[in-house]
């Protein structure tokens, strides 16, 4: 034991230890293929069933039709993917394609573990098929480093019957969502439910706010102090429940499932379990203060820095970009696609709900704030859960916050 | 009996340097072991905690030595200083609890009475649970609106007691106290109830017939004689204690607001949701000093009662 060892080489030793407990599997990878066909590791966080036969057959399809490739999955719970590829990145074993969450571009593209796509993509040609949000969502200084997978953003779910028999019209404004949720509230139900929960779930929810107050980031301390007092108001009324700093969105369209919430704000991706409501809702545009806004979500295809199959798997990405591959996956993830020419396929295409997200997308705003982005939000998710918790004033948090967020942003 | 084991009687006399020899021979698969696991991430994680590690520097980049950068950003950070507030009071509002309803719960295990092993087993589940399960259980339990002690609480007409226990900043952090020591009196409870074990019952005897009451009897011999065992159950308390992660990142993941971004949740904060990796180290090498300090003395404790052949 006294040969000297890099730190990436004990690591690298380190995981194969792993690998051969059972923890791992990365290095099975090599050696025993054919000589031609070259295997891509890909990781992705959909650990949930119901995304399981979609993944699969498109993971299928790609290697019936990408000649030579083979596709070895691994997946990981959602919180857990970046920490992984970091963890990877450090030991030298990163996966040739990833499908990450959009805003982990912020952390991830400026950590130069991705792949620079910009020539590829130059020379392929389809980057204004895009909806702009997702598209510029890949784009970090002046680079691509990603391809959009699918894209959502929130809007605002109603009991079509609640708000009939309280004689509200689904709200367009603030001040009609306020007066609306304060006339839905009633005994155990609120007027409305959101995610305010302290990880990015809940900024992601709150951001259309800051956003629709006509302010950004930068101007926390102004416009994040109008939205906050808005939030704080609802739940003064108690139109909002204070419990809502727990809740993830799942939390949330629980309580719209079981009736203890007339009004959500959610993403399409509960559109399947909505369908099996055993009520009417409808799902309109987030109402407005200043401006439209909504928040956009979903996952880009990112290719690793140090693979040594780029090439192959940027042919991967390729061909999972064509409608034969593309559509077929996203209705059955119930996912909404990043591309303009697909409008008018799929089930989005005659799904008056899906209809409405697809419809938003050209609103939603990516998250793309820079590589200390994660020190922002959490200024954001916290000054939002004292002002709900009570415990500081909008004024007061807005302005502790945005001294926190300006220097996160200052850092590059 | 080993068969390295000699008496004078038998005669066999093995020169001591290859005993000695024997002995680290058995030892290294230990040592290796712990150079490969333990010294090795210590050293490593000093190494990142003088040098300037983010995600931007993780591949090909620059890893500067950077000095004390780190830990003056970390020192500098109010953050920082509220997590080691909250992780004091986390620790010596556990340890008090956890460790005088375990010394109650031991004193009424000592003595024989129906159910009392089946009683003692049950208890000791609740140490066995993976802390993630127990963190899980008890936020079902404290939950406003569906759990069971506000059920509890409104149904023996005490709804002015209810209260969103960890959705309140004032409130979570005893939450999450109140689950960890429940989780500790049965640690502490096994402990003692050893230590109870090792007094002479004739010292009880005799103090009763030299007319000593209950009280008298707990304070002048109980108290005393369990003097050192309290001292290190208290220790291992404080070592397990200080560093407890999964119970509060499951119950409240530090929030509402930062009311329970104990310290160990603060290292975990700057590493994995900011990847700050050179400062997250130089928080994770000031997490340590406390726990060192508590493991040493109890290693200190240990030596010296070895020696002293003291009760243990």
């Amino acid at each position: 034991m006294s040969y000297t060892v890099d730190r990436r080489g004990f690591l690298r030793a380190a995981g194969a230890g792993g690998a051969a407990l059972g923890l791992g599997g990365t290095l099975a990878s090599c050696g025993s293929d054919e000589p031609d066909t070259v295997t891509l590791t890909w990781w992705d966080y959909f650990t949930l069933d119901n995304f399981q036969p979609g993944m699969e057959r498109l993971i299928k399809d790609i290697e019936e039709n990408v000649p030579n490739v083979n596709i070895q999955r691994r997946t990981f719970p959602f919180a857990e993917l970046d920490r992984q590829i970091t963890l990877a990145a450090i030991a030298g074993e990163l996966p040739d394609i990833a499908i990450v969450d959009n805003v982990a571009m912020n952390s991830l593209g400026g950590g130069k573990l991705l792949a620079d796509l910009t020539g590829r993509v130059k020379e392929w040609g389809q980057a204004d098929e895009y909806y702009k949000g997702p598209w510029e969502g890949c784009q970090v200084d002046g680079k691509t480093l990603g391809i959009p997978n699918n894209s959502n953003c929130l809007a605002l779910y109603c009991n079509t019957r609640m708000l009939a028999d309280a004689g509200v019209e689904p709200p367009t404004t603030w001040a009609e969502l306020a007066s609306a949720a304060e006339k839905l509230t009633s005994g155990n139900r609120f007027g409305l439910a959101l995610s305010a929960i302290r990880t990015e779930e809940g900024v992601f929810q709150f951001l259309p706010f800051l956003w629709q107050a006509g302010g950004d980031l930068d101007t926390f301390a102004t416009y994040g102090a109008t939205a906050l007092e808005f939030l704080d108001g609802l739940i003064a009324k108690k139109s909002l429940s204070e419990q809502c700093v727990g809740w993830t969105q799942q939390d949330v369209n629980i309580r719209f499932m079981d009736k203890r919430a007339a009004m959500q704000i959610n993403g399409p991706w509960q559109i399947p379990t909505l369908k099996k409501a055993d009520f009417d809702w409808t799902v309109v545009a987030l109402p407005r203060d200043k401006e439209t806004a909504t928040c956009l979500g979903g996952e880009n295809w990112v290719l690793t820095a140090d693979g040594k199959h780029l090439d192959k798997a940027w042919e991967v990405l390729e061909y999972t970009q064509t409608p034969q591959a593309l559509v077929p996956y996203l209705v059955a993830f119930g996912n909404l696609p990043a591309r303009k020419d697909l409008a008018d396929q799929g089930t989005w295409a005659s799904d008056p709900a899906l209809r409405l997200f697809l419809n938003q997308l050209a609103f939603a705003r990516p998250r793309q704030y820079g590589p200390h982005y994660a020190d922002a939000s959490q200024a954001v998710a916290e000054a939002e859960q004292a002002v709900l918790t009570g415990s500081a004033s909008p004024s007061a948090a807005a302005r502790t916050a945005a001294a926190k967020i300006d220097k996160a942003l200052a850092e590059q | 009996m080993t068969p390295d084991h000699r008496s004078p009687a038998n005669g066999h006399r093995s020169p001591a340097a290859r005993r000695r020899r024997q002995g680290y021979l058995f030892c290294l698969p230990g040592l290796v072991l712990l150079a490969l696991f333990l010294a090795y991430p210590l050293f490593y994680n000093l190494w990142t905690s003088v040098h300037e590690v983010q995600l931007s520097t993780l591949l090909g980049g620059p890893q500067r030595f950077n000095g004390l950068a780190n830990y003056r950003a970390v020192v500098s950070d109010p953050g920082f200083w509220h997590s080691v507030r909250l992780s004091v009071v986390f620790t010596l509002g556990s340890l008090l609890f956890q460790f005088t309803l375990g010394f109650a719960l031991a004193l009424l295990f000592a003595r024989p009475f129906p159910l009392n092993g089946l009683l003692r087993s049950l208890l000791l589940i609740a140490w066995l649970l993976p802390p993630v399960v127990s963190g899980t259980l008890f936020r079902w339990l404290l939950d406003a609106e569906s759990g069971a002690y506000n059920a509890l609480l409104r149904a023996v007409g005490l709804d002015t007691l209810t209260h969103d226990w960890l959705t309140d900043p004032g409130t979570a952090l005893a939450g999450v106290m109140f689950a960890n020591i429940w989780v500790g009196v049965p640690f502490n409870m096994l402990l003692l109830l050893v230590g109870l074990h090792t007094i002479d019952p004739e010292l009880y005897e005799a103090a009763a017939i030299d007319g000593a009451g209950a009280w008298q009897r707990f304070r002048r011999i109980t108290l005393p004689l369990m003097r050192p065992v309290s001292v290190t159950v208290l220790l291992l308390g404080l070592i397990y204690t200080f560093k407890v992660f999964d119970t509060i990142f499951v119950m409240t993941g530090g929030g509402p607001v930062d009311a329970t971004r104990v310290l160990s949740l603060y290292v975990y904060e700057v590493f994995f949701a900011f990847f700050r990796f050179g400062r997250g180290s130089a928080a994770g090498v000031l997490l340590l000093v406390v726990p060192l300090l508590a493991g040493a003395l109890y290693v200190h404790r240990l030596r010296k009662e070895t020696v002293e052949g003291g009760p243990a």
